[in-house]
């Protein structure tokens, strides 16, 4: 990491401390937190999906999970962070537990089946558990808003920061060779399978704490409600738009995410969802690196361009 | 005990018998060249050396210990190395970063990487990469990423290196090029079995050579006992010249 970065870095991550100080609108900083929210998910979803080149479609069942065992435990009594971590930690068992005969899929029907089984755990948990879960009294009585944004704020730090160290290691390099080739990475001496493995689990565990982190948040839900696809597919959609397998990528695409539909804002009709379908579809087309990719043809043209300048002018001085 | 050594190997694709009973050694610090026409079984002994296909019966045995059938990823690690006939290099990689791959991996992994980053910039140099080493492997010709391929192979620090068609599509000087390489590095201390269409340059580089035809084995021994081996001949040239 350049200084530059460093310093950016710092300044957008003392404007998200210092936000809910500043602004003290409850619906900014819930706008905020869905944000936050939205970047774990996705950057959870770049482990795998990004990085290791394993699309997952069943990324709610660990979002769900997570979600599902933390309120449990939390409203039995549990106090919130050994609930979350109990969360995260149940995910990374069913992932393991899918993981090994889900592997034995490539490619498409990785996707399929990953889809298929969280379809399963999201009926099944509709069916089991139909009443909808709300807070206690007691959690309603002193419900705040801003303690839930610096959760998520932590969480999005941890997850974007393990994720950078990650890249930058040995295992990082590993998974990222599995996604390029994954033949050429074992005849190198890769597993590839113990890396899928690996990234799974680490996204896993990272969408069940993220799971957790919406159980604390939200007052009031169907318990199948964080099962539901749309939150493996909205992830995979930020991830893409904002470049798969980059660190900011998830990032920028959450970010666009939520403010694009908050401006729409016609949910009844559910429009964004045609909108990001459609931008999905356009940027997998013609644009595969996303806007991170966008950002850098740009400053390269512009580089280009500034050269010929400079070329030109060299030629004039000469000319002088 | 043999290096390597190969015993009644067999592996059929449906009803298509690939390789047939076939038994080879390959003693250490040998350049041995493994030739035949198209579809003779090379690629497929290459596979099922290295893992990356199961024999139906046969004994595969690398130094001592037998490593038939073994997950594809531990043949690097014990020590054999590859290259692809059709590369598969890591596109969105530098050519840096693909032959960190094998350092960091292959048969004496290590955590650090910029130690990695230090001895790959050495196996570059070795195949005269070097001043590519941050241009991306998907901008590189074809020629080069065979280069790349070699240089990876290489960082794996692997005792035996298989190569398969290395030198296919390369012309007379870069092909003599690559044949001084590969002997540099046999002499570094590197055991090297060579698949070759070119029996020109398979000649002029191997101690020893085994000839497969579908499947079996049909001639071995010394470069100028296989070019008068009637068997030899009449599969490369066709009955009338035998
Ligand atoms: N995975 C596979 N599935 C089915 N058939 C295969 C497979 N791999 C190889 N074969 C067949 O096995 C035979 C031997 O193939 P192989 O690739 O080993 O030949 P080769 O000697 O390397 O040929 P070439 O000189 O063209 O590279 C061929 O008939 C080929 O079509
Ligand atoms: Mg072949």
């Amino acid at each position: 990491m350049g200084r530059k970065q460093v310093i950016f870095i710092a300044l957008l991550i003392a404007i998200l401390v210092l936000l809910p100080v500043v602004v003290k609108k409850d619906n900014i900083i819930n706008l905020a937190l869905l944000v936050l929210l939205y970047i774990c998910l996705a950057s959870s979803w770049n482990i795998l999906g990004g990085y290791t080149g394993q699309t997952n479609l069943g990324h709610a069942a660990f979002f769900g999970l997570g979600a599902l065992s933390t309120r449990f435990l939390w409203m039995s009594g549990w106090s919130l962070l050994p609930s979350v971590l109990a969360g995260g930690l149940l995910a990374v068992a069913f992932a393991l537990l899918i993981g090994i005969p889900a592997f034995r899929l490539r490619g498409v029907y990785f996707a399929i089946g990953t889809l298929a089984l969280a379809q399963i755990l999201y009926i099944t948990v509709g069916n089991v558990f139909s009443d909808i879960s709300s807070l206690r009294p007691q959690d309603l009585a002193t419900y705040q808003l801003v303690p839930r944004y610096y959760f998520f704020l932590v969480l999005a730090l941890l997850i974007t920061g393990t994720t950078y160290l990650l890249v930058n290691s040995k295992l990082g390099l590993g998974m990222m060779a599995v996604r390029e080739e994954e033949e050429a990475a074992e005849s190198l001496g890769v597993s590839a399978l113990k890396h899928k493995l690996l990234a799974l689990s680490i996204s896993a565990f990272f969408a069940g704490l993220s799971g957790g982190a919406f159980a604390y948040y939200h007052v009031g839900y169907y318990p199948r409600f964080p099962f539901s696809p749309e939150w493996t597919f909205d992830s995979m959609m930020m991830v893409y738009i904002g470049g798969a397998g980059t660190i900011i990528g998830p990032i920028i695409g959450a970010l666009f995410f939520v403010v694009v539909r908050e401006l729409l804002a016609l949910k009844l009709v559910e429009l964004h969802l045609i909108v990001f379908g459609i931008l999905f579809i356009l940027v997998v087309l013609f644009l595969p690196g996303g806007f991170v990719e966008a950002w850098k043809k740009m400053q390269a043209a512009f580089a280009r361009r500034s050269k010929e300048r400079g070329v030109k002018v060299s030629f004039q001085t000469t000319d002088d | 005990m043999h290096f390597l050594k190969v015993e009644r190997l067999c592996k059929s694709f449906g009803g298509l018998m690939a390789i047939h009973n076939l038994d080879f050694e390959i003693e250490e610090g040998e350049i041995v060249g493994l030739i035949g026409p198209n579809g003779s079984g090379k690629t497929t002994t290459l596979n099922l050396i290295t893992g990356f296909l199961k024999p139906d019966s046969g004994t595969i045995t690398f130094r001592g210990e037998d490593i038939t059938g073994l997950p594809r990823c531990r043949a690097c690690q014990k020590g054999i190395a590859r290259t692809f006939q059709l590369t598969k290099s890591f596109l969105n990689f530098t050519a840096l970063q693909n032959v960190m791959v094998g350092r960091v991996y292959g048969r004496e992994p290590t955590g650090n990487l910029r130690v990695a980053a230090e001895e790959s910039r050495a196996s570059l140099q070795r195949v005269g990469l070097l001043d590519k080493a941050e241009a991306l492997a998907k901008d590189l010709t074809l020629m080069e990423r065979k280069r790349l391929e070699l240089a990876r192979a290489l960082a794996a620090k692997p005792r035996l290196l298989l190569l398969d068609e290395l030198m296919a599509g390369l012309n007379p000087g870069e092909a003599e090029e690559a044949m001084q390489l590969i002997k540099q590095i046999r002499d570094s201390g590197i055991t090297i079995l060579v698949v070759e269409h070119i029996v020109k340059a398979i000649l002029g580089l191997s101690d020893r050579i085994i000839v497969l035809d579908y499947g079996e084995k049909i001639a071995e021994g010394l470069p100028e006992e296989i070019v008068h081996n009637p068997r030899v001949i009449e599969v490369y040239l066709g009955k009338a010249h035998a």
